[in-house]
């Protein structure tokens, strides 16, 4: 089953003066439970991708299918659900809330999703098991250090169990130790058939994917490798 | 969840909270403590003129060419089942002299009953026996009149036998400058008839009564109710009571301005924030409710404080400018705490609602690329 289609996806910024084709043309297919990376220079639409799929952002032509759902036509609230229920977000600067415990933060999006108390408390000792951060639990994030925040940020991406998980440079701020250590929390996610979108200019992060789709300029000049 | 993330977000930047949460005191304390106080000033006014409030005055009925009360119908009106007293009035202006002066004045014809009612006497008696006068105080004192002084009033001699206390509380006699002899000797016609009821619930049965028996074919008499009057009394204190609320509501608005401001200021730090809280799958209200939360809690604490420091301020105000304080834990003391309260947390969720609708509706992908 695709979990992301991308039909002939263009994005363009318009502003008065000047206007920037972030991605042209872009077809693509991302299978359930797939780990992919999506590589390229600065400003070659990796973000803009990410958007995309992140339904922060609709297509200015062609169209995309989270799940088989179209979103250029969904209103607000409904992308705002879709993303609440489907997509899980991995920042590069973790955004954790700063005035909520780890615990807190993690619980935040079930709270959006009006979750029962009791079955999110459930969910977030698994999370927390997952992230191996039980003695944390209750500590702020300026309390933790960096790779412990992005484990958190990465268990609140879990927290309503969602099919994706967008990864943007999850590792651009942390040393290779803590790096290794989100990747491989990322494997086992994808290993339980989470699809894992990791969007990335590190080449060493490479080996943990399926398949690596190369931008230039807003195209794909690369998959690797091809699928059928 | 939303109360504590709103709560934990003003402790963030906790003077300025404390700043905001202050105006929201000042401002619910102006409005309530001066509505207080301006409730007790009516309550002593309306207190004193309180044993006036069941007096009717029966003037006849001049549209109809009626110039006096006949004493048929003093004597019908004598005849009413409602208990109380009933005081016959005569009024003119004549001349009176005492030593060297010559004046026109006012002279009223009583009887004793209605003077021993009506007024209190300061020096010598209340007799208003054939020949006696009794005198108010600042003619008394204008004429260097005392107790036993002889004047002429429209040509006969009265002996002073009392001179009555300065009175500022009538409004069908002004007895400060006038003379009261004797009905009998009066020369004019009755003019007025004041009664005072006992009870006050009466007066509508009276008015009735009136009508029915002195008003049957023609209107001879038209009633003037002194609680009417004093209703109208107390709706202009209502009225200064409101304006000088308003004036003092105006502290409350500079509150929710600084609010305004505050949360604001808080939106636009926390951009990044809103969009981290959308992208994780907050929708639009979920950010309005977090802000109004805020705002509603700087409101709600602001309001407790102010309503509580404004019924010990009105107190004071109350105090010290009339002086006594009659039930500072009244009904309507704590009804304004109320209202000032009510308006505090309101000012401060009307404030709140322009910056959390901007926070709400922040792009979530704009929000998350600011730095």
């Amino acid at each position: 089953m695709k979990n992301v289609i991308f039909d002939n996806v263009s994005k363009i910024y318009r502003t008065k003066y000047y206007e920037v084709v972030a991605l042209k043309d872009i077809n693509l297919e991302i299978e359930r439970g797939e780990f992919i990376a999506i590589m390229g220079p600065s400003g070659s639409g990796k973000s803009t991708m990410l958007n995309l799929i992140g339904c922060l952002d609709k297509p200015t032509e062609g169209e995309i299918y989270i799940k088989g759902t179209p979103i250029s036509g969904l209103r607000d609230n409904e992308l705002t659900e879709l993303r609440r229920d489907t997509i899980g977000f991995v920042f590069q600067q973790y955004n954790l809330i700063p005035t909520l415990s780890a615990v807190e933060n993690i619980e935040l999006p079930m709270i959006f999703k009006k979750v029962e108390p009791d079955k999110r408390r459930e969910r977030i000792e698994k999370l927390l098991e997952i992230i191996g951060l039980e003695d944390v639990a209750d500590r702020k994030p300026v309390e933790m250090s960096g790779g412990q925040q992005q484990r958190v940020a990465i268990a609140r991406a879990m927290a309503n169990n969602p099919e994706i998980l967008l990864c943007d440079e999850p590792t651009g701020n942390l040393d290779s130790k803590a790096g290794e250590q989100i990747m491989e929390i990322l494997t086992k996610l994808k290993e339980e058939g989470v699809t894992v979108v990791l969007v990335t200019h590190d080449e060493s992060l490479k080996k943990y994917a399926e398949r690596v789709v190369r931008l230039r300029d807003g195209r794909i000049v690369d998959v690797f490798p091809f699928s059928s | 969840m939303y109360f504590h993330l709103a709560l934990r977000n003003l402790s963030r930047a906790r003077i300025r909270s404390i700043l905001a949460v202050i105006g929201i005191i000042i401002g619910v304390t102006a409005i309530t403590s001066i509505g207080i106080f301006g409730d007790n000033l009516k309550r002593t006014v309306i207190e004193n003129l309180g044993d006036i409030a069941n007096e009717l005055i029966i003037i006849p009925n001049a549209s109809a060419g009626y110039t006096k009360i006949d004493e048929k119908v003093v004597e019908t009106i004598k005849r009413s089942p409602f208990p109380g007293e009933v005081i016959p009035l005569k009024a003119g202006v004549y001349e009176i002299g005492s030593k060297e002066t010559k004046m026109r004045v006012t002279v009223y014809g009583l009887d004793e009953k209605g003077v021993s009612t009506l007024f209190t006497v300061e020096k010598g008696s209340l007799s208003l026996k054939s020949g006696r006068c009794i005198v108010g105080s600042k003619i008394a004192s204008r004429l260097d009149l005392r107790v036993g002084s002889r004047v002429t009033i429209n040509g006969k001699i009265y002996r002073v036998s009392g001179i009555l206390k300065d009175e500022g509380r009538r409004f069908d006699i002004r007895v400060n400058n006038a003379f009261i002899i004797p009905i009998k000797e009066h020369p004019a016609n009755i003019t007025n008839v004041i009664v005072k009821l006992r009870n006050i619930d009466d007066i509508e049965g009276f008015k009735d009564y009136i009508k029915k028996t002195v008003n049957v074919k023609r209107e001879k008499v038209d009633i003037i109710e002194m609680k009417s009057i004093l209703e109208r009394i107390d709706k202009v204190f209502d009225q200064i009571n409101m304006f000088l609320m308003a004036i003092a509501g105006i502290s409350l608005l500079v509150a929710g301005v600084s609010i305004l401001n505050i949360m604001l200021m808080s939106t636009i730090e926390r951009t990044k924030e809103i969009g981290i809280m959308r992208a994780i799958g907050a929708q639009k209200p979920d950010i309005l409710k977090i802000f109004l939360t805020e705002a509603g809690i700087l409101g709600v604490s602001g309001s407790v404080v102010g309503a509580v420091l404004s019924i010990v301020g009105g107190y004071f105000i109350t105090k010290l400018i009339i002086g006594q304080v009659s039930g500072i834990f009244s009904t309507a003391s704590v009804l304004f705490a109320v209202e000032g309260f009510a308006f505090g947390v309101g000012t401060a969720i009307i404030s709140g609602l322009y910056p959390a609708w901007r926070a709400s509706n922040l792009e979530p992908i704009e929000a998350l690329r600011y730095e």
